[in-house]
C-alpha cells in the first residue's frame, strides 16, 4: 500500500518537474524576441558605445585607441560641446515645467462641469499626432519676423518685432513653446488622474473651510504626485532628446544656441565622421540622463505620495 | 439657506469661467493648426499681406499639386507604410509573447531578465545610435534599406511595450489559463485562444504608441536613408524645406499633406489613442 502511495507521488513528481520544464521552455522560447533586443539592440550596443567612445575612429581607417582623450577634449576644447550641454539642459527645464503646468491646468479646467469634454480633449490631444518634422516646418512660419502669426499678434499689443528662431537669446524658448503645444498627451494623463482623485477628500476638506487654493495644494497635488512624477519623467526623456528642429530648422544655430546634444553626436559621426569621438558625446548624455532621472527617483520618496501607505512603493 | 444659494451660484460662476477658459485655450491651440492650413491655401503675394488675413481670399488648392511636382508626397507615404506597418504588427506581436512569459509562465532567471527589460526602458535611443548604426551598415551591409528600421521591432517592441502588455496580462483572472490548461490547452493556444481577447485594447493602445513613436522620427531615418527613392515623409518634407525655403506656400501645402494622415488615423480611432494615453499613464 504504501509502496503504491510511493509510486504514485513519484510519478506525479516526475509529472510536475516535466511541466515545470515544459513552461520554461515555452518561455524561453516565446522571449527570444525579447534576449536578442536586450542583447543587440540594448546592452550591447550600450557597452560598445562606452568601448568606441575610448578610440580615436574616422570610420575609413581602423580604430586607434585613444584612452580617455576624447573626454578629456569635449571638456576643455571642443568648442560646441559645453553649449550643446547648456542648451540641452536649458530647453528640457523649460519644456519640461512648461508642458507640466500648462497640461494640469488645461486638465484641471476640463476636469469641471464642461460640456462636451471629450471633444475639447480630443482638441488639445490632436497636436501630438502630427509628425514631428512638419510641426516643427509649420511653426517656423508662425515664427517667421515679418509675416508670421505671433509678430502679428505681438504689433498688434504694440510690442516690437521678435526674432524668434534667428536671435540666440530667443530660439530655445520659442522650440520650448513648440514641447509645451505639443504635450497633449500629458493633458489626456493628468484629466485621467484627476478624475480619480477620492471625492471624499476633496469634500473633508470644503468642510474644513479650505478654499480652492488649499484644495489644489493640499488634496489635488499629493493625490496626483505618482501621476505627476511619470510626466515629468517622460516629459524630460523626450525632451532631452530633442534633435528634430536642429535638423530641420536652425541648424544649432544662431551661435551654438540650439546645439542640443543628440544633434552635436549627429554631425560629428555623419556629417565628419568622427565617430568615436561622437560615442563619447552619447556617453555623456546617457551619464546625465542617470543622474537626472535617479535624482527624480530618490527625492521622489519625499514628495509622492501612495495611497495605501508604502506597500506600493 | 442663503449662503448655500450664494454657494452653489458661486459654482454656476467658476463653470462658466473655467467654460470660457478652456474655448479661448483650444482656440490659441488650434489657431497654429489653422493658420499653417489657410497658408496652405494662399498664393505668396496674399501671404505677405498685412494685416495678415484670416480667411484665404480664394482657396487656392491648387498649390498642392504644385507642391506635389515636388514634394513626392505619395512616394514617401508609400516608404513610410512600408516602415510603419511591419514594424507596428511585428512589435505589438512580439511584445505580447514576451508580456505573457513575464505575467504567467514561470522559469529560471525571470526576475533578472525582467529588471534587464525595465532598466532599459528609460534607455534614449540616441545613446546606442551609433554603435547600430556600425552593426548594420557595416557589420550586416543593410545601410540604405529599410532594415535597420524595421528589425528592432521584432525585438519585443520595446520595453515600454512588453512592460505595458505584461501589466494586462495579469489583470487577467489566472483561472481562465488555468482551466483551458486542465483541458490539455498548450500556452501558445492559451495565448491565442484567453489572453489575447482579453487584451486587444491594450495591444491596439500598443500598436499605436508604436506608430507615433516612428511617425514622429527624423533622425534615425535620415541616418539609414540617403537615396531620395527611399525618403519616408519626414526626411522628405525636411529635403524639401532646403530647396524651398522661402516658398511658404508651397512649403505650407507640403506639411499639411504630412499632416493628413495621423489626423484621419486619429478621428477614425481617437477612443483608443485617448484611452490607450489613459492607461500608459495609470498602469505605471
Amino acid at each position: 500500500m504504501i509502496n503504491v502511495i510511493q509510486k504514485a507521488l513519484y510519478t506525479r513528481s516526475i509529472k510536475s518537474t516535466n511541466m515545470a520544464r515544459q513552461e520554461s521552455r515555452a518561455a524561453y522560447l516565446f522571449l527570444i524576441p525579447a534576449f536578442l533586443g536586450l542583447a543587440f539592440i540594448t546592452y550591447l550596443p550600450l557597452a560598445s558605445v562606452f568601448g568606441l567612445s575610448l578610440f580615436k575612429w574616422n570610420a575609413l581607417t581602423p580604430p586607434v585607441f585613444n584612452g580617455f582623450n576624447n573626454y578629456i577634449s569635449l571638456f576643455t576644447k571642443d568648442p560646441y560641446f559645453l553649449d550643446s550641454i547648456k542648451a540641452t539642459v536649458y530647453f528640457s527645464v523649460i519644456a519640461v515645467v512648461g508642458s507640466l503646468v500648462y497640461s494640469l491646468a488645461v486638465a484641471m479646467l476640463l476636469n469641471r462641469r464642461i460640456p462636451a469634454r471629450g471633444f475639447w480633449r480630443a482638441v488639445f490631444y490632436v497636436p501630438y499626432v502630427l509628425p514631428g518634422a512638419a510641426v516643427y516646418m509649420g511653426w517656423s512660419f508662425l515664427y517667421e519676423t515679418n509675416f508670421g502669426l505671433f509678430n502679428y499678434v505681438l504689433s498688434q499689443l504694440g510690442i516690437h518685432k521678435v526674432l524668434f528662431l534667428s536671435d540666440s537669446s530667443n530660439v530655445v524658448p520659442s522650440l520650448a513653446l513648440i514641447s509645451v503645444w505639443l504635450s497633449g498627451n500629458l493633458i489626456v494623463i493628468f484629466l485621467a488622474g484627476l478624475q480619480n482623485v477620492p471625492r471624499v477628500y476633496m469634500e473633508a476638506a470644503e468642510i474644513d473651510g479650505a478654499n480652492a487654493w488649499h484644495r489644489f495644494i493640499h488634496v489635488t497635488l499629493p493625490c496626483m504626485s505618482p501621476i505627476i512624477l511619470y510626466n515629468i519623467l517622460m516629459s524630460l526623456v523626450t525632451n532631452m532628446q530633442i534633435v528634430v528642429p536642429a535638423l530641420t530648422l536652425t541648424n544649432g544655430g544662431p551661435g551654438n544656441s540650439s546645439m542640443f546634444m543628440t544633434y552635436l553626436m549627429y554631425r560629428y559621426a555623419f556629417q565628419s565622421n568622427q565617430l568615436g569621438y561622437a560615442c563619447a558625446i552619447s556617453f555623456v548624455f546617457f551619464v546625465l540622463i542617470a543622474i537626472f532621472t535617479i535624482i527624480l527617483f530618490a527625492t521622489s520618496k519625499t514628495w509622492t505620495f501612495y495611497e495605501g501607505g508604502d506597500d506600493r512603493k | 439657506m442663503n449662503n448655500i444659494r450664494s454657494k452653489t451660484r458661486n459654482k454656476q460662476i467658476v463653470d462658466i469661467l473655467s467654460l470660457t477658459a478652456i474655448v479661448i485655450l483650444a482656440f490659441v491651440a488650434l489657431l497654429p493648426i489653422w493658420w499653417i492650413f489657410r497658408s496652405s491655401l494662399m498664393s505668396n503675394a496674399e501671404i505677405y499681406k498685412f494685416p495678415p488675413p484670416f480667411f484665404p481670399q480664394n482657396w487656392r488648392f491648387s498649390n498642392y499639386g504644385k507642391a506635389l511636382e515636388y514634394f513626392k508626397f505619395w512616394q514617401y507615404l508609400k516608404n513610410t507604410t512600408i516602415i510603419i506597418v511591419p514594424s507596428v504588427i511585428a512589435g505589438t506581436l512580439t511584445a505580447t509573447l514576451c508580456g505573457y512569459s513575464f505575467a504567467r509562465l514561470r522559469f529560471r532567471g525571470k526576475k533578472f531578465i525582467f529588471s534587464l527589460c525595465v532598466g532599459s526602458m528609460f534607455l534614449p535611443s540616441m545613446v546606442t545610435l551609433i554603435p547600430l548604426y556600425t552593426m548594420w551598415t557595416r557589420g550586416l551591409g543593410l545601410g540604405n534599406t529599410y532594415w535597420p528600421l524595421v528589425l528592432p521591432y521584432f525585438c519585443g517592441g520595446g520595453a515600454f511595450s512588453i512592460f505595458l502588455l505584461r501589466q494586462f496580462i495579469m489583470s487577467v483572472p489566472r483561472e481562465l489559463d488555468e482551466a483551458a490548461k486542465i483541458d490539455g490547452a498548450g500556452y501558445m493556444r492559451i495565448l491565442v485562444q484567453i489572453i489575447v481577447p482579453a487584451i486587444r485594447p491594450a495591444m491596439i493602445v500598443v500598436a499605436l504608441i508604436l506608430f507615433i513613436g516612428l511617425w514622429n522620427d527624423l533622425l534615425q531615418q535620415m541616418v539609414y536613408i540617403n537615396k531620395p527613392e527611399k525618403y519616408t515623409i519626414a526626411v522628405g518634407l525636411t529635403i524639401f524645406r532646403g530647396a524651398y525655403k522661402s516658398d511658404w506656400s508651397n512649403l505650407m501645402a507640403a506639411t499639411c499633406m504630412t499632416f493628413a494622415p495621423g489626423v484621419i488615423l486619429y478621428l477614425i480611432g481617437q477612443k483608443y489613442f485617448i484611452e490607450g494615453i489613459v492607461m500608459t499613464g495609470m498602469k505605471n
